[in-house]
């Protein structure tokens, strides 16, 4: 019975669309392990979007056949239908069609842009400044404290000048070992598909918490990468006081709206410094992998399997 | 031989002193301890004009100019990386954003606590 499955998968739509994405924005492990909530974060978004495209997909074509993909293959091949297809099997195609390019179309859109967008900042910055004495960074005559890395084949490091002058040697050197872990993880691409959903649903407010979310574990991953490669006796301090340093000292130029947002994360960041709470068990790593792997597991059990 | 990206600085370091448009033979004159071809400069050039960099006026020879100050294209990148454009996420990893002055002298209070 096709119609149970895509119920099913409806209530999962459900689920993932708001309550637990809800829970694990809330959740206080996630700091604890910030590489393991990434990777149920991913899940979790590749979940929702294969079970409410599944749910639409499944009800619409439940005429054809017994299972997804035997109903599938019946109605490309312009079989008759088993039972009589009525108004609202073709409305939920159609939006299963409609979704599925939306999300997989904006995904290739904003992932285009983002490399067109980076493309030109690296001309811009290659042209402006001349490469220091590491070729990947330059240094930027800007008053703001500012340090960002520019991913891409060849990936560039900038530090603006005003963050030169407000930290001194290992602060700095902290601030080039987070961006340099963020670029040999290639953390961009976590945060890629969240904005694009988020782009994509601007309806749902999971997908901008998710973002959110997304974006505060990759900054504390890239943290705890960065700690371990820092001299000195209190790499954590360091990399603290780096982050008030250049949070604290905004330059004329920054726009009021960026302020409010960043706040509270960077506030996490910095007690998740000096106070570090205690890593994942290796149990309850192993039950979050676990969980992320069921998340995936079971919608797609959904659609492949034949029908409950 | 220089680089590519080194020629197309220098050429556009040539265009940012420069009082008005320059010919390309003065800009290759300009370049002559790099003992650059007349037809290495147009390509440098060209490409810059792709890039948007550089325009050139319908003289005979044509004469080049910048399109904006070398502060401009910096301004213009500190902008799109400080703002909340839609395509911040481009610039994905600022090493941390701003925060407003109550946020700022709490988190300093947390330093000096710790």
């Amino acid at each position: 019975m096709l119609p149970v499955t895509a119920a099913a998968l409806a209530v999962l739509a459900a689920l993932l669309a708001w309550p637990v994405p809800a829970l694990l924005g809330r959740a206080r492990w996630p700091a604890r392990d910030p590489l393991v909530a990434l990777v149920c974060w991913q899940a979790l978004g590749l979940a929702g979007g294969l079970s409410i495209i599944g749910a639409l997909l499944v009800h619409g074509l439940a005429p054809w056949g017994h299972s997804l993909p035997e109903a599938w293959w019946s109605w490309v091949r312009g079989e008759a239908a088993g039972d009589p297809v009525r108004g609202d099997h073709w409305v939920t195609m159609t939006l299963a069609a409609v979704l599925a390019v939306e999300l997989v179309g904006v995904l290739a859109l904003s992932g285009y842009r983002t490399a067109r967008t980076r493309r030109r900042h690296r001309e811009l910055l290659e042209l402006v400044v001349a490469p220091g004495a590491a070729p990947d960074t330059r240094l930027l005559e800007h008053p703001a404290p500012v340090a960002f890395c520019i991913p891409g084949a060849r990936p560039l490091l900038v530090l603006s000048s005003g963050m030169v002058a407000e930290l001194d040697e290992a602060e700095l050197a902290a601030v080039v070992a987070h961006e340099r872990a963020h670029l040999r993880e290639h953390h961009h691409l976590y945060l890629l598909p969240f904005v694009a959903w988020e782009a994509a649903l601007p309806v749902l407010p999971a997908a901008g918490r998710a973002h959110a979310a997304v974006r505060e574990l990759v900054e504390m991953r890239a943290d705890d990468v960065a700690l371990p490669e820092l001299d000195g006796t209190d790499p954590r301090r360091t990399l603290a006081q780096a982050i008030v340093a250049a949070a604290g000292r905004p330059g004329a130029e920054v726009p009021g709206g960026a302020l409010a947002v960043t706040g509270g994360s960077v506030r996490a960041r910095v007690v998740r410094l000096l106070e570090p709470p205690a890593p994942l068990t290796p149990a309850a790593r192993a039950a979050a992998l676990l969980g992320a792997g069921l998340l995936l597991l079971l919608p797609t059990a959904l659609l492949l399997l034949p029908a409950l | 031989m220089a680089s590519l990206g080194e020629l197309e600085r220098a050429v556009m370091d040539q265009l940012w002193s420069a009082d008005g448009p320059v010919a390309a033979t003065e800009l290759r004159a300009g370049l002559a301890d790099r003992g650059v071809a007349l037809t290495t400069v147009h390509t440098v050039l060209t490409r810059l004009e792709q890039k948007g960099f550089v325009t050139h006026d319908e003289a005979r020879p044509r004469r080049f100019t910048a399109r904006a100050s070398r502060e401009d294209h910096a301004a213009e990148l500190m902008h799109e990386v400080l703002g909340q454009a839609a395509d911040r996420q481009a610039v994905l990893a600022r090493f941390v954003g701003s925060v407003n002055e109550d946020e700022a002298r709490m988190l300093r209070e947390l330093l000096a606590r710790g």
